[in-house]
């Protein structure tokens, strides 16, 4: 099956005003196959937004092209364009003068659907699904952040495009308008067959909605894999404790290493637990050390804590250019978790 | 041709919907251009406008207002377009980017025609100002338009570019008035005011406009006499001139990251 998006060396250098050279973007190759929600994530500054508009055609690579559908954007852009719909993080992407209806109609215009009928009875449809129907002739200035958000993903998916790009979706959503698109993201990508990209911050949204992720960190790649494979790689002998009283932490000391914290009226020690320690050994150390233990339970690592230490090793190869350090393969040194 | 018509629709339809919803100051504008003229006409006659002499200043004036709508259009429209984020959507759209701006010009041109119709005769009505309707004029009228949408063109090329060109299409647009002959004749400038005057993007065709209009001049005279062959040339260096450089300002905006920054 041919990929919906297909990442080639791609690389991006900004020139800032006092002349320096800023690689936002640094030998990037990825792909993402049709109908996956795939999440971007890394922090401010990491590459996201500019991987991004490399793919909306907004930004000219330095170097590298970008395929939607097997459209190169650079060279087929019509086409290529034709594949996708966005919206953009930290800007309106609709008119605000307009109401939701005249919206949709515009952009559906733009993005080159000619026939009247098949455009009104996309939008109203879109509308209805996004319950913004009745509110239509509203000026979508009037919206709440929410309902302005629903009216630009309603445009980008206009002329119902197999691609949609989505830069911070549910930034500065409350937490109801968060849920309906993030609902309607997992509807798009497994009812519909649609691929999802979207970048975020949120990263249990990440974890939840997200079937493959990569996390990027100054313009590279540090990870790349399905969702459940990078949770995987990282999930450790990981155990937690729980002990009755809140004085167990004291006997802690048969456990080095292991951190203790109340919950609850009870005491909770948590550490990794080596090779040379099964759960069996660790039961009896705990009954040997006289602790009333109620429960052991592994504990499951999670996307934010994963992204958290690779951007820290990532921060450890930093050089004194303030670019990643690489291997002898020009890869991010010592970080590299790819699929 | 469908698409073409579709886009120049689609155009027109967003501005009257976004003007007609910033109508009350659209309303207050119209009057304050009104006024402006008036104002102006009075000072530069000596407290006394007569309707023959101020046929010329109310051509020239009517051809400046099509220069602010259309620099306002391309400078003011495209910056406040990269902040809305409202651009970058209508540069991820599949159609040539040429013709979006085609659509977005003939729309700003249909409107800012019916906006000069309604001001026009107004004043004309309102202070006994007759000018004729000549068919001669059309392709001078034509050429002049031409040549303002080129430098139109050009300051949204800047504009894409450098973003904070305001304060530069304002003087702009005010040099426009007081150099383009329309209220102070060219030939009575300092003759290095004189020649700046002339390259101006509407001072060549406003000169032909009134000879061909007001004094019934033919094609052929303004031919002959190398005015009228003055204004093509204007006029083609200035919507080449500008068409490159609005190519330019994408190229570059687009190399930079500036279509969705302010």
């Amino acid at each position: 099956m041919k990929a919906a998006i297909e990442i080639e060396s791609l690389s991006k250098t900004f020139r800032s005003r006092g002349g320096n050279e800023i690689e936002a973007v640094s030998r990037l190759d990825l792909t993402v196959e049709p109908g996956q929600v795939f999440g971007f994530l890394g922090s401010n500054g990491a590459g996201k937004t500019t991987t991004l508009k490399m793919a909306c055609g907004l930004v000219m690579p330095t170097t590298g092209t970008v395929r939607l559908n097997g459209f190169d954007v650079g060279r087929q852009r019509g086409r290529a364009m034709r594949q996708i719909g966005a919206v953009l993080e930290g800007t309106r992407n609709v008119y605000w003068r307009m109401n939701a209806w005249q919206n949709l109609l515009y952009f559906g215009r733009i993005k080159g659907i000619s026939s009247s009928r098949s455009l009104k009875t996309r939008a109203e449809q879109l509308l209805r699904e996004l319950d913004l129907w009745e509110r239509r002739k509203d000026p979508v200035g009037e919206f709440s952040r929410g309902m302005q958000q629903k009216v630009a993903i309603a445009a980008a998916l206009i002329a119902d495009p197999p691609i949609v790009l989505l830069d911070e979706p549910v930034l500065g959503l409350d937490v109801q308008a968060s849920r309906t698109v993030q609902d309607w993201i997992v509807e798009l990508a497994k009812e519909r067959g649609k691929t999802v990209v979207l970048t975020t911050h949120q990263l249990d949204m990440a974890e939840n909605l997200c079937d493959r992720v990569a996390i990027m960190s100054r313009g590279r790649l540090l990870a790349h894999r399905p969702t459940g494979e990078l949770l995987d790689l990282f999930r450790r002998e990981f155990y937690q404790l729980r002990l009755r009283g809140v004085d167990a932490a004291e006997k802690g000391g048969a456990f080095p290493g292991f951190t203790a914290s109340q919950e609850n009226g009870h005491t909770v020690l948590s550490g990794e637990v080596g090779d040379d320690l099964s759960v069996f050994e660790l039961v009896e150390r705990a009954r040997l050390a006289g602790m009333d233990l109620i429960s052991v339970s592994p504990a499951e690592p999670n996307l934010e804590e994963i992204f958290v230490e690779l951007i820290e090793r990532a921060e450890e190869t930093v050089g004194q250019n303030g670019n990643l350090e690489r291997d002898g393969a020009g890869r991010p040194a010592g970080v590299e978790i790819r699929g | 041709m469908v698409l073409t018509g579709t886009v120049l629709l689609n155009e027109c339809q967003k501005r009257l919907i976004i003007l007609w919803s910033y109508r009350f100051n659209f309303m207050l504008e119209t009057f304050m251009i009104g006024f402006l003229f008036v104002g102006i006409s009075f000072f530069v006659s000596g407290g006394r406008p007569a309707p023959e002499q101020m046929a010329p200043a109310l051509l020239g004036y009517l051809t400046w207002f099509f220069a602010v709508f259309a620099i306002s259009d391309m400078s003011q429209g495209i910056r406040e377009e990269t902040q809305t984020g409202t651009l970058e959507q209508m540069y991820m759209s599949p159609l040539p980017s040429g013709l979006l701006l085609a659509g977005r010009s003939v729309a700003s041109l249909l409107i800012s025609s019916g906006m000069v119709i309604l001001i026009g005769g107004i004043l004309m009505l309102l202070l006994g100002i007759r000018i004729p309707v000549r068919l001669a004029g059309v392709p001078v009228f034509a050429l002049t338009l031409a040549g303002l949408y080129g430098f139109a063109f050009f300051m949204g090329g800047a504009t894409l570019v450098f973003k904070q060109v305001n304060a530069l299409s304002n003087l702009l647009t005010n040099m426009l008035l007081f150099l383009n002959g329309s209220f102070l004749t060219v030939e009575r400038m300092p003759g290095w005011l004189e020649t700046f005057a002339r390259s101006l993007p509407s001072t060549q065709g406003i000169d032909v406009l009134r000879r061909v209009v007001l004094e019934d001049m033919s094609l052929t005279g303004v031919w002959q006499d190398g005015s009228l062959v003055w204004l093509t040339v204007h006029t083609a260096v200035f919507l080449l001139a500008g068409w490159g450089v609005f190519l330019w300002g994408e190229r570059v905006a687009r190399r930079r990251g500036l279509l969705g920054q302010y």
